[in-house]
């Protein structure tokens, strides 16, 4: 019996059937995670505990919703005892006493904690390239980037080790890796779920989400996520819905909307062709597709490339080397420490985003890019508003193709930026968005995008889960087409 | 971006920049600066400036002491730390 | 040439919450370091803020009492800079829209009034405290300061001398302490201040450069650090030379304020909007609340006192001036019938023993109810003034109850004429002399009689009948 490729549904089925124990499902999980050691994916593992929590539920089955499901976290969340890093040398020793309200929601629904994943340095990066820890592998093909900055969790979830991971995802963290390692992976609405414990790279961009194989699971793990939580005050007190309950809703009537303004003809004729084929599957499936404008949505990048790196520049000030994680070696002095502590702590990206953030909050300067950013952000927000009066959802590709060779972005920061062009307004507005897998372009994957109006996560569900329910691409994995 | 700029906000940073790789710096900081330049296109003109997506008001907590002395694992954590206090530098004022 | 001062003040106020600004943390001054730091005073990864409400009430009753506007949206901002006791590398404080805005408070300077403007009142958090002098080449930081709330007082350049920077303070710490928002206790910080001086020619319009002098907690150092500083400009632009803008620290061994360079470079605090923290909105219903359960402030008190008590208003200015004196006023009147003889005696040989030890009457072993006690012992004529005294000294010494001071030394007056009769009686048949040279006409000697009766009777005679009775044996 293997739990590979196998849904949270059919996993759970067979372990109440006692075809196979939690403890074989946790030994199955690290034998895999040795065999697949080239994807580079985890930072840290949480083996023993990990074993320890499974003879437990061996001994105490219960039916709590992910009872044994073994989840995959990213290295992002703070975990009570267990290293976190953030995919940076600066946290490389960083035990943190307290764990993320997403972690502990999670592990009280029973699931099992295997480890922890590699990530992008603090989220910022697109292709796992910035890690402190290394290049995670995609794992469908050698030398090909998982995407960022949650690669880690999704490679793990595209190689069948754990069925589902967490994310985050503040300009399309968990979306773009979900594309390119062809997996399904949702962004809830800002405030859906709480932040506290989660290592904050832009506070007002920031949010947790599901990664797994299919939109069902997506919602299965969502539902565990979620909480009031008193802890974070940007965290809603929104009545929390069962995200399973409409999967099966009949989409005949329902409104796609498809944005005019998105400029396709820069994309590959493939990826056009794959992103087409889609949304004709939801016509026969009865939805109907109308044309809508959101003329702000090529400022979407460089708005975000303005607010995310302010908050990020003092977000990140905390890393000083005075109270926790790394210290620079013997500093002469206050000033030594500060400036040698984070010079080596941080990597490149986080120090060109921590620049850049000064520059636009510094004086003379703060009106002309931050305020205008936070400006251009309400008109974002405002485009999606009205257009949301007419469709139920919106679709776009959600990267411009499929996965890129490692290093192949060359050494122009703009160029990786522009990977989140489609994914970045959702974050921007505080909309709820997810990748799903809608086609293969040699042997590669390939996500689109379905964005949904505030708080309804549960038409976006809907709409993938139609979509899956006719549709193989998210069974395809690197080993072929599962069965 | 002149060198003076970057010399200041690195500074204001606490990141030092290798002087090989300062040009390349301020070149890519003048790219992002010049691309995020885009922004000039809209017409934000009585636009009231949206710095959270939710726009709601703050929950709030009342007047009650709920924190656990903390102390020895915090210390535990700090990169240098005596039993009472954490450790820096001496700052000469 | 001569020369005019500016000066404003910045007030730092801690607010007596029981927890800090965004934590569960305990604000208990005195505590044995770090213990009272939460994970969100730590700043570690992950944490988020979460306001305490009741510090925007205290600042709210602050803004009614100084007559200034309440913002019911309020917002904070973050001010960015480094130092070991700011954990975060951020100060989370109110730039943009501060709770308190636009009021103004009065002052008595040499017998005239002034008022004088209130910029803004603004929530922020206090930093931690970082210990220079403990260990060899190393700072200690200790971080339950960290977090607590401060209401900062920010007035407008309108204040002219060092003097008058004194009252302007005194005149807050008044407030902070009616108010019951402040224990004002400055030598454990309650209150600090950042006084910006500047000095101009007299007749010129625009100000000039100023400097700012950090954290000076006591009124004394104040007024110090404040002429020191006007006589350093003045030398400077004496000399041709141009005030620096700068920030300068003083030193009060050395009685000097000197620059404080480390600060100066980095003085671009970036401040932006918490994304954090969502506006916070006071409710009209809270806002009412507020109001209506303001406390009476020392202005109203005293005209109460003059017009309702008919104390005299010397009286009533020294009674209401302190939230102490008031209260230990209103208690100890409520127990006797003689207000008045309580403010006699709380602006006389009350004070004199506060004075003497340098304390506050809430630190003194005489409570309202024992006080009130002793001012009804000497009106219903149980004991005289004189005994009273050693009464109250009694007290002081170890907060006896009066009565039972009386009764176990014997202090009980005596009011027994017949019995004064006899004892006066006896003092004049000693003293013939004296008795012959009052009649003579030296009325001084009425003095000695009296003074003889009571010492006969260890002061305990009623010193109105034994006037009487010596006026009649004596003519």
């Amino acid at each position: 019996m293997t739990i590979k490729y196998k849904s949270i549904k059919e996993i759970k089925k067979m372990i109440s059937n006692k075809e196979i124990s939690n403890v074989e499902i946790v030994n199955e999980v690290f034998k895999n995670i040795t065999e697949n050691e080239h994807l580079n994916a985890f930072i840290t593992l949480n083996e023993e505990d990990s074993i320890k929590k499974a003879l437990y539920l061996d001994n105490n089955p219960s039916d709590l919703a992910l009872s044994g499901i073994p989840v995959a976290q990213k290295d992002l969340f703070c975990t009570k005892g267990l290293r976190t890093t953030c995919g940076s040398n600066i946290l490389n020793n960083f035990i943190p006493p307290y764990s993320a309200t997403v972690i502990e929601n999670l592990e009280s629904a029973g699931c099992i904690s295997v480890g922890k994943t590699n990530m992008d340095e603090f989220a910022m990066g697109s292709s796992n390239e910035t890690s402190f820890f290394g290049n995670v592998q995609n794992p469908w093909g050698e030398n090909l980037v998982p995407g960022g900055s949650s690669g880690g969790s999704a490679a793990v979830v595209a190689a069948g080790i754990v069925p589902a991971a967490s994310g985050t995802d503040t300009g399309g963290s968990i979306r773009q890796p979900a594309s390119l390692c062809g997996i399904t992976g949702l962004k809830p609405t800002y405030g859906r779920i709480s932040r506290w414990g989660m290592i904050a790279f832009a506070s007002s961009l920031d949010q947790a989400g599901p990664m797994a194989r299919s939109a069902e699971d997506c919602a299965i793990i969502l539902n565990e996520m979620c909480s009031h939580d008193e802890k974070d005050t940007t965290s809603l007190n929104e009545n929390i819905p069962n995200f399973q309950k409409h999967l099966n809703e009949s989409l005949k009537g329902k409104k796609i909307g498809i944005v005019k303004d998105l400029d396709l003809s820069s994309l590959d004729n493939e990826v056009v062709k794959v992103y087409e084929e889609s949304l004709n599957e939801f016509t026969s499936l009865g939805a109907e597709l109308v044309d809508i404008t959101l003329p702000n949505l090529s400022l979407s990048v460089p708005t975000y490339y303005v607010i995310a790196p302010a908050e990020c520049s003092s977000n990140l000030s905390r890393f000083d080397g005075v109270k926790f994680g790394r210290r620079s070696e013997n500093p002469k002095n206050l000033e030594e420490l500060y400036v040698q502590t984070r010079s080596e702590g941080f990597g490149d990206e986080v120090k060109r985003r921590i620049l850049i953030g000064s520059y636009v909050l510094s004086a003379g300067y703060y009106d002309a890019y931050y305020k205008k950013a936070q400006q251009v952000r309400r008109l974002i927000k405002n485009d999606f508003d009205s257009a949301f009066t007419k469709v139920d959802v919106i679709m776009t590709p959600t990267t411009r193709g499929t996965a890129f060779e490692m290093g192949s972005k060359g050494s122009d920061p703009i160029q990786m930026y522009l990977e989140d062009l489609f994914t970045i307004s959702a974050n921007l507005a505080g909309l709820p968005a997810m990748s799903l897998p809608n086609g293969n372009i040699d042997n590669k994957p390939l996500g689109l995008q379905i964005i949904g109006n505030f708080l309804d996560e549960s038409s976006i569900l809907n709409f993938a889960h139609m979509y899956q329910n006719v549709t193989n691409w998210h069974m395809h994995t690197p080993d072929g087409l599962r069965k | 971006m002149d060198k003076k700029t970057v010399t200041t906000i690195s500074y204001l940073s606490r990141l030092k920049i290798d002087a090989e790789k300062e040009d390349k710096i301020i070149n890519d900081l003048d790219n992002i600066i010049a691309f995020v330049d885009q922004l000039n296109d809209a017409d934000t003109n009585n636009i009231e400036p949206l710095s959270n997506p939710l726009e709601k008001t703050a929950k709030t907590r009342k007047d009650d002491v709920t924190a656990k002395n903390l102390k020895k694992e915090l210390l535990e954590i700090a990169p240098s730390s005596n039993e009472d206090y954490f450790l820096v530098p001496r700052v000469v004022e | 040439m001569s020369w005019e001062t500016v000066i404003g003040l910045e007030i730092h106020v801690q607010l007596s919450t029981k927890s800090k600004l965004f934590s569960g943390g305990s604000t208990e001054f005195g505590a044995e370091s770090n213990t009272h730091v939460d994970l969100i005073d730590m700043g570690l990864p992950g944490v988020l803020p979460v306001a305490n409400r009741e510090a925007f009430y205290k600042a709210i009753r602050f803004g009614l009492a100084i007559g200034a506007e309440i913002n019911q949206t309020s917002t904070f901002d973050r001010k960015n800079y480094f130092y070991p006791d700011l954990p975060k590398g951020y100060q989370i404080t109110q730039m943009t829209k501060p709770i308190v805005e636009k009021g103004s408070i009065k002052i008595v300077i040499d017998n005239e009034e002034k008022v004088i403007n209130i910029t803004r009142a603004h929530l922020e958090e206090d930093a931690g405290k970082s210990i220079h002098d403990l260990f060899e080449g190393e700072t200690g930081v200790d971080l339950n300061r960290a977090g607590t709330p401060l209401l900062e007082i920010v007035s407008e350049p309108e204040i002219s001398s060092a003097k008058e920077a004194v009252a302007y303070f005194k005149a807050i710490r008044q407030l902070v302490t009616f108010l019951d928002i402040c224990d004002g206790n400055m030598a454990e910080g309650s209150m600090r201040c950042d006084v910006n001086v500047s000095i101009k020619k007299t007749n010129e319009s625009e100000l000039g450069t100023r400097a700012e002098l950090k954290n000076i907690n006591s009124f004394k150092f104040i007024e110090k650090a404040i002429n020191y500083e006007i006589d350093r400009q003045i030398r400077v632009l004496e000399n041709g030379e141009s005030v620096v803008q700068e920030t300068r620290l003083y030193d009060s061994e050395k009685n000097e304020t000197r620059s404080m360079r480390s600060k100066e470079e980095a003085n671009d605090y970036r401040y932006f909007p918490c994304p954090d923290l969502l506006p916070v909105v006071i409710s009209d219903d809270e806002l009412k609340e507020i109001i209506s359960n303001l406390p009476e402030l020392p202005e109203e008190k005293e005209k109460k006192y003059i017009s309702e008590i008919g104390l005299e208003e010397s009286e009533a200015k020294i009674i209401s001036s302190s939230k102490t004196m008031a209260n230990m006023f209103e208690q100890a009147s409520s127990k006797t019938n003689d207000a008045k003889l309580v403010a006699r005696w709380l602006v006389g040989d009350v004070s004199a023993l506060l004075n003497k030890e340098n304390i506050e009457i809430d630190e003194s072993n005489l409570s309202a109810e024992n006080f009130g006690k002793l001012i009804e012992r000497i009106s219903d004529n149980t004991i005289s003034g004189k005994i009273a005294k050693s009464v109250l000294e009694e007290i002081w010494e170890n907060g006896s109850d009066v009565d039972e001071i009386i009764e176990s030394k014997g202090l009980v007056q005596i009011q027994d004429e017949s019995l004064l009769e006899e004892i006066a009686n006896k003092i004049i048949k000693s003293n013939p002399e004296q008795v012959l040279a009052y009649k003579g006409g030296k009325d001084k000697l009425f003095g000695f009689f009296v003074g003889q009766v009571m010492k006969e009777t260890q002061g305990k005679a009623n010193p109105k009948s034994v006037n009487k009775i010596l006026k009649k044996l004596l003519s």
